[in-house]
């Protein structure tokens, strides 16, 4: 998909805009940012946003996360055990030290 | 009341606090801009005081267009009235006054990327069709010589499109790493945006609380079916009914221009108002 973020008031209100008239491109409105359908429309509709508005809009392309395919075992299975922990206070690194969980410094180092 | 207001229509001269141009035929544009002083050369020419902000909102009544709030705003601040968030949004309009967020211009960037990798593609398609030639005549045993000059020549070539096209992807790189950053300031910018936006609306709102009451006994007072509710900005009917009421809260020492449609007397218009009135019929 399509991710237009705006960054001024003139910008998002354009966006707010593009959005109520374009239901059907539009997957995902966000208040400052959208989310497009990832067509020509889309992209058209992106380009005019940029054209009115410079700098003040950035576009990116998206992909679906799958976790499956791109995250190693060791970091989903973290993700799930740390949100199981007993005491909401512990910080992931005290969480992780000790244990066989990704060290978050490791993590941070690690691209997909 | 201040000093009697003098208008000056062709040659003849009318003066008083509330003058009556019904016979004269002049437009209450020309009327209005006259006392804007916006056009010398107008046969209409009008002796007042410089009008003020909160003139400018009631300068015609009924007027084309009204925001009851700026003009509640107006008046509040011509009558003395202050909010307590001006200094706050004084220094929130200075800061946002002195941002000037870096430029975000990647386009070229990203261009020189694409161009370079499409050229990189044609190549190694060319790369490939001539080794595919040269194995061909290889094979049976005829002349290489030109297709080998060739080849070498595509070869030599696509080496240096991929360098360009590796120096473009990392220029790109860096062209978004700034962009980051200047997108950052944006993100700062577009705050401040916000900041001053909600405290321009609470300044209004403060203001036009402050004269609330009177506004309400003034719509009461001038023509015009309208309703007022205890909290401020609860105003139902006409904006001309609206406009009216602001002109007699506000302290104006310029005239307001009325015309028929105001639903007053030009004789009690003046005294409605109490503003030197120019009634344009």
């Amino acid at each position: 998909m399509l991710l237009v973020v705006t960054y001024s008031r003139a910008a998002r209100t354009t966006l707010r805009n593009v959005c109520r008239a374009h239901e059907s491109t539009v997957t995902r409105a966000l208040g400052r940012a959208a989310l497009f359908e990832e067509t020509e429309l889309g992209a058209f509709l992106a380009l005019r946003l940029r054209a009115k508005h410079g700098g003040d809009v950035q576009v990116e392309r998206t992909e679906p996360f799958n976790e499956f395919e791109t995250v190693s075992e060791g970091v989903r299975e973290a993700a799930e055990a740390y949100e199981d922990r007993e005491t909401p206070s512990t910080p992931y690194a005290k969480f992780a030290a000790g244990t066989d969980h990704p060290d978050p410094e490791a993590m941070r180092d690690a691209d997909l | 009341m201040s000093e009697p207001l003098r208008v000056h229509v062709g040659e003849r001269t009318h003066a008083g606090h509330a003058v009556d141009l019904c016979g004269d035929d002049v437009a209450a544009a020309a009327v209005v801009r006259a006392v804007r002083a916006e056009r010398a050369d107008s046969s209409v020419r009008v002796d007042c005081p410089t009008p003020g902000d909160a003139h400018a909102h009631v300068a015609r009544l009924p007027p084309e267009t009204f925001d009851r709030r700026a003009a509640l705003a107006a008046a509040a601040r011509a009558l003395g009235h202050t909010s307590s968030s001006q200094s706050a949004l004084a220094d929130a309009q200075a800061e946002l006054a002195s941002l000037s967020p870096p430029a975000v211009d990647i386009e070229a960037a990203r261009r020189r990327v694409a161009e370079a990798g499409a050229e990189e593609v044609r190549l190694r398609e060319r790369v490939a069709e001539l080794r595919g030639r040269l194995q061909a005549r290889q094979e049976v045993g005829a002349e290489t010589t030109a297709v080998e000059a060739q080849l070498r020549e595509a070869t030599s070539e696509l080496a240096e499109r991929e360098t360009e096209r590796i120096a473009a992807e990392q220029a790109l790189d860096q062209a978004e790493a700034a962009a980051r950053a200047a997108r950052d300031d944006r993100d700062r910018r577009l705050e401040l945006e916000d900041r001053v936006a909600n405290l321009e609306r609470q300044v209004r709102h403060d203001l036009a609380s402050a004269v609330w009451p009177t506004f309400r006994s003034a719509v009461d007072a001038v023509p015009g079916t309208a309703t007022t509710g205890d909290s401020p900005g609860s105003y139902d009917g006409p904006q001309s009914t609206a406009a009216l009421a602001v002109a007699r809260l506000a302290p104006l020492d310029a005239p307001v221009v009325v015309t028929e449609q105001a639903g007053v007397d030009h004789e009690q218009a003046a005294t409605t108002l109490g503003a030197p009135v120019i009634y344009v019929g």
